[in-house]
């Protein structure tokens, strides 16, 4: 195990850094655009679910399926 | 000086003829109404003036002194608007007004105009996305009018609405004719009466009536009596019938319903009868058709 | 308008922000994942000692390939999803009707959403493009510059060349999930025989790919890449005359009794 921490603390932090931050973004839109909208397909608390905890697909799972149909 | 017309318009989709053979003349300045019941081919005629469809066979013919694409001075409104509802009230309006040739600038100012007329203004900023039914029928309205158009078709503008709403638009619809020439189509021949000087009748594809209201009631709209007596009245009616102040009759056992073309002349006529005298009378009634006899004849056989 | 209506959409919808970042995130993860590949593997993979040495890190002209492998899988998968709708969801919905009786000309209507499809997919890949190029630099190795801009290009057409296919099918059929599958799948059909029978497909414009690549490892496009691009470009300009000249014979209006 020691050497897994190694590792990860070997990982330049830097370059992971743009990756999670985007992921973040694409996370926080779908959240807040799913808690305003009101003409969801399928449950609201069912797509905050995915957004939260898939990453990065989730949201454009979101994007894509999720938005009503206008 | 006729706004659009068209000849022998006909339109088929496979088996089905939706539009047959039909001749429309559209006056300029005149509100008219294209009048019949649900599946008589009314929509079709407006998509084939629009241009939205191509017709089958026939032509149409825009007034020569407007020139170019006859869209530019067409104003529609479909049975159904479908709008972009991620779109405000006032964007969608200032689109369809950019769309139509206005400068941004032009298009703005008409679309608060158009607000105004339909009462929208409170709204214009709201998302279309949560307008109720009236409110989406009256941006339709405004969208059709923002750029002035010569013409304004409108499909079953009431139809959908409560009787409020009916009111309303009709309303609009009268301070709208001093404008500009309308187009509507509709199934209930009271709505046709209330605002229309020309009406035109279909059934199954084709035109059957035409005339303007005036002519219509002028012919339609007859005297009428009805009389009902306790025994029967075959007798009376055969030494009357064939004399030239009746227009019709009809007799059903004890009731007869006269059609005439003088009231005050066939009321002393019947009255002073003495045959007529002699029946005992029932009930003596004096009417008028409605144009709603006429239609429901009309649309029903 | 028509082209403003496409981007305000887009911006309303959040297209604007979540395809670009898509891009850019598939762009990045490729040069990294590659990077750390091998100790990954040494790590986790419990490998004896010294087998770590035996995976090499890839080189520069093998990221920027995997890359775009990438954009040609998820990333077309995603634009393809969320513009399949482009022109049949307004056709099913009825929204296209107050556009079309407006005096604007088919014309206008799709090449509208042409171009504003061309910019959001090249303006993605752009920059999931300049990620991936940024990354291998500062993990595996520096590159010809020129190649890259020229392969980039090269691969660019290839993706206008999938959305004119999009747009042509979203204007023609009225379900949006047939638009997405025979998109997708004549994208991967296309691929598929280009790269099996290259000798049968010098003109077909997923042979683009491969000419971008062979520009990465050797610095020269393949032979037959000049008629290649010429008839890609063709093809491109011909679909979307074609779509306009059939959209304009389809009836606006649907019969409704």
């Amino acid at each position: 195990m020691n050497e897994a921490v190694n590792a990860l603390q070997e990982l330049n932090w830097g370059l992971i850094a743009p990756i999670l931050l985007l992921q973040f973004i694409l996370m926080i839109v779908a959240l807040f655009d799913c808690l305003k909208n009101e003409n969801l397909n399928g449950p609201k608390w069912l797509w905050i679910l995915v957004i939260l905890f898939i990453n990065t697909l989730g949201p454009i799972v979101y994007f894509i399926f999720g938005r009503g149909n206008r | 000086m006729e706004l659009i017309e068209t000849r022998s318009l006909s339109k088929r989709f496979g088996q089905h003829i939706a539009v047959d053979g039909v001749n429309l003349s559209i006056k300029e300045g005149v509100c008219t109404a294209l009048l019949g019941p649900n599946g008589a081919g009314k929509t079709t005629t407006l998509n084939l003036l629009t241009g939205l469809i191509t017709p089958s066979t026939g032509t149409i013919e825009f007034d020569q002194s407007y020139q170019g694409d006859r869209r530019q001075y067409i104003g529609y409104l479909p049975q159904y608007p479908k709008f972009y509802e991620w779109m405000t009230g006032e964007e969608f309006v200032i689109f369809a007004g950019e769309l139509a040739g206005l400068t941004s600038k032009q298009a703005k100012q008409r679309t608060k105009e158009m607000l105004d007329l339909v009462g929208l203004n409170d709204n214009s900023k709201k998302k279309i996305a949560g307008y109720s039914g009236g409110m989406k029928q009256r941006l339709g309205i405004a969208q059709a009018l923002v750029h002035e158009p010569k013409l304004v078709i409108l499909d079953e503008p009431v139809s959908a609405l409560d009787p409020l709403g009916r009111k309303e638009v009709l309303e609009m619809m009268k301070r709208l004719k001093e404008h500009t020439s309308i187009l509507f189509s509709t199934h209930v021949l009271h709505d046709a009466e209330q605002v229309s000087d020309d009406i035109f009748i279909m059934k199954d594809g084709k035109v059957v009536i035409e005339g303007s209201l005036t002519h219509l009631q002028n012919t339609y709209q007859k005297p009428t009596f009805f009389i009902e007596a306790e025994d029967k009245l075959e007798g009376w009616v055969e030494t009357i019938k064939g004399q030239d102040w009746i227009d019709q009759y009809s007799l059903d056992g004890k009731n007869l319903t006269l059609t005439v073309d003088n009231v005050e002349e066939a009321r002393k006529r019947i009255l002073k009868d003495p045959m007529f005298q002699e029946l005992e009378i029932y009930k003596f009634e004096v009417a008028k058709t409605s144009l709603e006899d006429l239609f429901m004849k009309v649309t029903e056989s | 308008m028509l082209f403003k209506k496409e981007w305000t959409e887009s911006v309303r919808s959040y297209k604007i922000l979540w395809i670009p970042v898509v891009f850019i995130l598939l762009g990045i993860t490729q040069p990294v994942t590659s990077y750390y590949f091998a100790d990954i593997i040494g790590q986790f993979g419990g490998l004896p000692e010294g087998a770590v040495m035996d995976i090499p890190i890839p080189t520069g002209a093998e990221v920027i390939t995997a890359t775009l492998g990438q954009f040609g899988q998820i990333g077309f998968l995603v634009l393809v999803l969320a513009y399949m709708g482009i022109v049949a969801k307004e056709k099913n919905h009825g929204t296209q009707i107050l556009v079309l009786v407006k005096p604007v000309s088919y014309t206008n209507y799709l090449t509208a959403k042409w171009a504003h499809l061309l910019c959001i997919s090249l303006g993605s890949y752009a920059m999931g493009y300049i990620a991936a190029v940024y990354y291998t630099f500062l993990l595996i190795e520096k590159m010809v510059i020129a190649d890259l801009i020229y392969g980039g290009i090269i691969y660019g057409i290839w993706i206008a060349f999938v959305m004119t296919v999009i747009l042509c099918l979203s204007a023609l059929l009225n379900s949006t999930a047939f638009v997405a599958f025979a998109g997708l799948g004549l994208t991967v059909v296309l691929s598929l025989l280009s790269s099996l029978t290259p000798d049968l497909m010098t003109l077909s414009p997923a042979m683009l790919t491969s000419h971008s690549q062979n520009l990465y490892q050797t610095g020269q496009v393949g032979s037959g890449f000049g008629l290649n691009l010429a008839f890609t470009l063709v093809l491109i300009i011909g679909i979307l005359i074609g779509t306009i000249y059939l959209f304009h014979k389809k009836e606006i209006a649907q019969h409704t009794t």
